[in-house]
């Protein structure tokens, strides 16, 4: 446990990202696959956030506080602010790309009446 | 123990997050796993505030709580709402199954060499980064620095990440749109039949969103606009300003929302965002200076320098405030009316 409990934080990331990568494998339903698209992406900002998370940190907004000034900030005491941005952006990004990946699925559904892989293949080969 | 300060909610809340996540995916109705599936984005924002990235947290409960739980809602709308099980093609899944876990070993295998979680001193937190926390406010006068760096350090970045939701705006209209006085492709089932009851009908709905939407728009600006100072700027006012649009659409109807904001007004301020965001670049060469350098717009904006700056980064965060906004109505009128803008939710 003491060896675990540190690295919590990786096995998570590799454990939500696999469980989003076997939904996009495995499962028939295009609905489906795209949550699973979007588990895997929060997989991967955990493990941004998570790297860049300090202990006993406060948050990337400076303060006049105890311990710091604006001027001369206690580095170590200040969240990461890098990690924070790249993720933001992407997860704007990932809900564009979700509606991408929605707006395929319907146009699939309009032209096969069925969001199952089986079935769309099944219909083409007809 | 002792050295464990802060980390053992987040233990719990992982866990937690992980049985939501497999509960989604498990799940054989469309709708729940819907729900289930925003339960778990909500899970996340939580995980992200208590690993201090506020803002993180609060583009995550706006976006991924709150508008792509609508987006699938609108999706299934359209289709139907139950996985359909059949074939279950067991030993495929096995397979997918034994590759994802191959990949998963193989990830896990390069545990040890990583930094403990929370480590100051890991390469992450010790190369640049600490810059960025120094100079933030002498060089911009601005105490959150995630804005700093979002808009003025790493401003290409965020240039190209708006017009990536550009793009992923005009993909779902070339993908979805058709024009009704030309298209021959009968409607599907669920929409000609009439709905159970009338949406429009409920008055409590109705009144209720009537009086949330202007204080709505009204925390949304404010969003954008203290953003230099609190968590917050253009991402997270600008899905603000789109979900209050799409309450309305939701409460009222889509016809209701399109005779305010026609579709080709929507278009345009689309592409005004990405334009007011790359002419405040081109500005600054033409002031002498560096594209997206915003201390070159100095002879023109109030204050010294950094002042200057501060006032490009407020200009770059209004651009992909509209930006941001008018692409999740316009996906949401595409994903809600299958292309047609007739009908929506």
């Amino acid at each position: 446990m003491e060896d675990i409990i540190p690295k919590f934080n990786y096995i998570v990331v590799v454990v939500l990202m696999m469980t989003g990568l076997w939904s996009m494998l495995a499962q028939g339903n295009l609905i489906k696959k795209c949550i699973g698209m979007a588990i895997f992406q929060t997989g991967i900002i955990l493990f941004f956030i998570s790297i860049g998370a300090k202990n006993d940190a406060l948050i990337p907004i400076l303060t006049e506080g105890a311990n710091h000034t604006f001027d001369n900030p206690n580095i170590d005491k200040v969240t990461n602010p890098l990690t924070q941005i790249l993720m933001l952006t992407a997860i704007v990004v990932g809900v564009a790309t979700l509606g991408v990946g929605l707006a395929l699925a319907q146009k699939v559904y309009q032209q096969h009446d069925s969001f199952d892989e089986d079935e769309i293949l099944n219909n083409q080969t007809k | 123990m002792a050295d464990l300060p802060i980390w053992h909610y987040d233990t719990l809340f992982l866990t937690l997050a992980l049985l939501f996540g497999i509960t989604a995916l498990a799940m054989q109705n469309l709708m729940g796993a819907a729900i289930v599936f925003g339960a778990y984005s909500f899970l996340m924002c939580l995980i992200w505030t208590t690993m201090g990235a506020v803002d993180v947290a609060f583009t995550e409960a706006a976006v991924g709580a709150g508008v792509s739980t609508v987006f699938i809602f609108a999706t299934i709308y359209n289709t139907g709402v139950s996985a359909t099980p059949n074939s279950p093609r067991i030993a495929f899944k096995i397979f997918a199954g034994l590759i994802a876990f191959g990949t998963g070993a193989f990830l896990l295998s390069a545990l040890p060499d990583f930094p403990d979680w929370g480590d100051p001193k890991s390469p992450v937190n010790s190369t640049i980064a600490p810059y960025y926390i120094a100079n933030s406010i002498t060089d911009a006068h601005v105490p959150n620095i995630v804005t700093t760096v979002l808009a003025d350090y790493r401003g290409f970045d965020t240039l190209l990440e708006t017009t990536v939701v550009f793009i992923a705006c005009i993909a779902i209209y070339s993908i979805l749109r058709i024009d009704n006085a030309k298209s021959k492709v009968t409607e599907p089932d669920i929409i000609t039949s009439p709905p159970a009851y009338d949406p429009t009908d409920s008055l409590i709905i109705r009144q209720a969103s009537r009086i949330m939407v202007p204080f709505m728009q009204l925390f949304a600006l404010y969003v954008i606009a203290h953003g230099h100072y609190s968590p917050g700027g253009g991402f997270q006012g600008g899905v603000i300003l789109g979900a209050s649009i799409i309450l309305l659409s939701i409460s009222f109807d889509l016809k209701h929302v399109l005779q305010q904001w026609t579709e080709k007004k929507i278009m345009i301020l689309t592409a005004l965002g990405v334009l007011i965001y790359a002419m405040v670049g081109l500005a600054c060469i033409l002031m002498d200076g560096v594209y997206l350098d915003y201390a070159a717009l100095d002879s023109v904006l109030p204050g010294d320098e950094a002042y200057a700056r501060s006032h490009g980064i407020l200009l770059v965060e209004i651009g992909v405030g509209i930006t941001v906004m008018f692409s999740m109505i316009g996906i949401y009128i595409n994903l809600a009316s299958n292309g047609r803008f007739d009908r929506g939710l």
